[in-house]
């Protein structure tokens, strides 16, 4: 049992804060957002991930996990100081740290004993050795402290399972002794832990999101390249997948990457490179193909429907990928932008963004249920894969639709299935005439 | 027991036919070389592959392996026609499909009864209806049946037999899904992951496999010049990356970067296609261009350290585009040899297989007998391939012999620490260092 406080209740905070409840350590919740603390407190959950809302109702039941807007109470008792505030994109693509500099200096002001802080947010390289310095600066005594990177790799939608059953904890200090003792923390888990400087660990998170991110916009290259030569990209991943070295993850062609991850982090990495002098060309291209995706959308609705003015579009799933309600960078939102921009009224409909959705494209028309989005459009496009779509009575939907025409982002039909049906289907990289 | 012909001894045929014998069929492997041919019935191998030679031998003197330089004789009973011919770069970066063209044209003019004919050779997306085309217009009677299927090579050099043996998965291409099986039945005794596809899609996953392949090793080479700016170490980088499971821990290895008959052919005609037919290939091409700026940063670096290249001497340890195996073709150590010398520097080098292949491809460079040699009055030492035997060579004697300690480790197979202790000025790909050089420039 350790005594750990977790500075942030957004979605890395929480999971990260409630899963060590869980493990059995002591843990409290710091947020200087008190409408987000009263709400916690009450029960409620400010984000939505399967598993989080019934691990928090046990823990806090157990009086392990609590919830305070106090630094004061919040590092009284703790011996581990989890960072796991916001990094929001700055204006010219760099990470925006000021949260993370705001509860440095909360903690440094209020500490009274030996702390390690453990920075879960995803900081640049360097932040490390930045935050150091802050405490530094901060502190009021000769108090020992060590400042730990370990990042998160977190996926919403399942983020529980991706705490509790890590591929690897990174672990990156100066200071080995306080590497191990966050270790400890993790040892139950029996995951394989990588202890290194604070730079590779902070890199670490960097390099491996910015990897994911090239892999779905090779494989979109490729898409591209198929759909001109005649290939089906979604058996070229399949086969490309079964080499031990390539892997099946991460290989499905479609509109592209979004989230609050991806995007953020290659811009970010891009631009520690540009700012020291190097020329991220690779990272680049990635950014690229994957605005490139999104256009392709619209490209082909127009080529369909010849020209887009006063058409109907119905768009299938909001989020940016499926089990989350999350819309940030979601290609949803640019696709629909970009189809309204050209005279288009656009309907939509997911299973549980649509309450986000409202708010971030008021213009909008929301849809009850796939088939009432269906009704009178001249296309609709599948943005988002959720499983609830995959099974869809097509029949049903063609005879609502005005015209027959569906664009799969997500490759989630088979071509012939809907040929069959009689709609006009586009996938994205599976050859096809015309 | 099946009866197969295998068009081409090269690397892939080699392999193929040998393996395939080996597996208890007849197999006649059939090139237009003589000398080729003779060396091989006496079971002298035109390449080196590990081994490959004990395989051919043997299958040899069981009757099950053959080599002939005629058609006719190899077409005779052939049931199953594999064809592992060149497919060299051509002028535009397309792939060159001569021999192709040839082996189809002399194969369909000898079929007299049903056949399928199967590529391994690595061709453009389409090439397999066109050796159908090819072959229905030369045919002599034009209702017997023949079918195309393609069935890409994933050999590596160096463990080429193992590749062969143990596969991740086959793949097959053919608009006759019956002679795809076929084909698949001759792979039965591998148990391996079977993926049935169309020609296209088959020959698209060679080319899509390796592009990502190469695309790995730039993606880390890029972080790797980041991670030298901002000081962290590539090598770990690559390493917490690896651990995760969406990732894998192949194809990691910041350095000099990729070479040989495959990974550069392979990117440039794929990137070829796509412009061919309208697709504008950015990640193929930042891949590429990454890819050959890595040799041109190790001689930015040193040159830095240096102070110029004028009157200096630089040794090469390794020579070949990678460890285990004698092939030069687009090693990196032929660009860094002629930029040294396009500089003034003299250069001095070594590999344990490569040298006799490096003499008829660079110019005025002192071959060494061994490692300890290339050192002697060197002002650096650049690693260029990670053979084994590098890994644990006596350091202080090889510093010892050096004018002045630089080290140049381009596949980060050393320790920084471990050689600055030895009093080396040591740089590594990717990994933060301090600041340091000889003279002032």
């Amino acid at each position: 049992m350790r005594n750990i406080t977790v500075v942030g209740t957004g979605y890395v905070g929480l999971v990260t804060g409630t899963c060590f409840a869980d493990l059995g350590n002591q843990v409290v919740c710091l947020d200087i957002d008190a409408t987000k603390i009263e709400t916690l407190s009450s029960g409620g959950l400010p984000i939505y991930e399967p598993g989080l809302e019934e691990m928090v109702r046990r823990n806090v039941k157990a009086s392990r996990l609590s919830f305070t807007t106090s630094y004061d109470e919040g590092i009284r008792n703790a011996e581990f100081v989890f960072i796991a505030v916001g990094t929001p994109e700055g204006v010219d693509g760099e990470a925006d740290l000021r949260y993370v500099r705001m509860a440095a200096e909360s903690v440094a002001k209020i500490m009274d004993h030996p702390l390690i802080i453990v920075n879960k947010s995803t900081v640049p390289v360097g932040t490390g050795d930045w935050v150091a310095d802050i405490v530094n600066k901060h502190r009021t005594t000769d108090i020992e402290f060590a400042v730990v990177s370990n990042p998160e790799f977190l996926r919403e939608g399942s983020a529980i399972s991706d705490f509790l059953n890590p591929d690897r904890v990174v672990l990156g200090s100066l200071d080995q002794e306080a590497a191990e003792k966050v270790a400890q923390l993790y040892l139950s888990l029996r995951a394989p832990i990588v202890v290194t400087d604070l730079r590779t660990a902070e890199m670490i998170k960097y390099a491996s999101n910015a990897f994911l991110a090239n892999r779905v916009s090779f494989i979109n290259e490729i898409a591209n390249i198929c759909e001109a030569l005649g290939a089906d990209v979604k058996e070229v991943a399949v086969g490309m997948g079964y080499d031990k070295r390539i892997g099946h993850h991460f290989l499905d062609a479609g509109v592209g990457y979004g989230g609050s991850c991806f995007p953020k982090d290659v811009k970010a990495l891009a631009h520690m490179a540009a700012i020291h002098g190097r020329h991220p060309q690779l990272l680049r291209s990635i950014m690229e193909i994957n605005r490139h995706q999104r256009r392709l959308v619209i490209q082909k609705l127009r080529t369909l429907l010849g020209g887009l003015q006063d058409r109907t579009i119905g768009l299938l799933g909001l989020s940016f990928k499926p089990n989350t309600d999350d819309i940030r960078e979601s290609p949803a939102v640019e696709i629909a932008h970009l189809l309204m921009n050209e005279g288009a009224f656009v309907k939509c409909y997911d299973p549980v963004a649509m309450g986000v959705a409202a708010r971030a494209l008021p213009e909008m028309k929301l849809a009850e249920d796939p088939y009432a989005l269906a009704e009178g459009c001249d296309a609709v496009v599948i943005v988002t894969d959720w499983n609830e779509f995959k099974h869809l009575d097509m029949a049903r939907l063609k005879k609502l639709m005005r015209r027959p025409i569906i664009v799969d982002g997500r490759n989630i039909y088979e071509p012939e299935t809907m040929k069959a049906l009689g709609f006009t289907y586009r996938g994205m990289g599976r050859g096809y005439a015309g | 027991m099946a009866s197969i012909t295998v068009i081409g001894v090269g690397y892939v045929g080699l392999v193929t036919g040998a393996c395939l014998a080996d597996l208890g069929n007849n197999v006649v492997c059939l090139n237009r070389d003589k000398g080729k041919s003779e060396a091989l019935k006496k079971g002298i191998l035109p390449i080196f592959e590990p081994g490959l030679e004990e395989i051919v031998r043997r299958n040899n003197a069981a009757g099950r392996l053959q080599f002939t330089t005629s058609y006719d004789e190899a077409m005779k009973d052939a049931r199953f026609i594999f064809i592992a011919v060149g497919t060299p770069t051509g002028s535009e970066g397309e792939a060159d499909l001569a021999y192709v063209n040839t082996a189809a044209e002399e194969t369909a003019k000898r079929i007299h009864h049903p056949v399928i004919i199967i590529n391994k050779s690595t061709v453009p997306i389409g090439t397999g209806d066109w050796v159908s085309d090819t072959v229905c217009e030369n045919m002599p009677d034009p209702d017997i049946e023949f079918s195309v299927v393609s069935n890409p090579e994933f050999l590596r050099e160096g463990s080429g037999v193992h590749d062969f043996m143990e596969p991740d998965r086959i793949v097959l291409g053919s608009t006759n899904r019956q002679a795809a099986e076929q084909v698949a039945e001759l792979y039965y005794p591998l148990q391996a992951e079977t993926i049935i596809t169309d020609l296209r899609t088959a020959e698209m996953i060679k080319y899509a496999s390796n592009a990502f392949l190469a695309t790995k090793i730039s993606f880390i080479n890029e972080i790797s010049s980041v991670c030298e700016a901002l000081g962290a170490d590539v090598k770990e980088v690559a390493y917490g990356m690896g651990t995760d499971k969406r990732i894998g821990p192949s194809f990691l290895g910041a350095g000099v970067g990729w070479g040989g008959s495959c990974f550069p052919k392979d990117v440039k005609a794929l990137i070829h296609m796509a412009l061919l037919y309208g697709v504008r290939p950015q990640i193929l091409r930042a891949v590429t261009e990454v890819n050959y700026d890595q040799r041109k940063r190790i001689i930015q670096k040193l040159r830095d350290i240096l102070g110029g290249f004028r009157a200096k001497t630089v040794g090469l340890l390794g020579l070949a585009f990678k460890p285990n195996t004698d092939d030069m073709r687009d090693a990196p150590s032929i660009g860094l040899i002629h930029m040294l010398q396009h500089e003034g520097a003299q250069v001095k080098a070594y590999d344990p297989q490569a040298i006799e292949n490096a003499k008829r491809m660079v110019k005025n460079v002192t071959f060494c007998q061994d490692p300890y040699k290339v050192a002697v009055e060197a002002d650096a030492l650049i690693l260029v391939t990670e053979w084994n035997e590098f890994k644990q060579l006596d350091m202080a004697r090889i510093k010892a012999s050096m004018r002045n300690p630089v080290l140049m480790d381009g596949r980060n197979i050393y320790e920084p620490y471990r050689m600055k202790e030895l009093g080396f000025i040591y740089r590594g790909v990717g990994r933060g260092y301090d600041e340091v050089s000889l003279e002032p420039s």
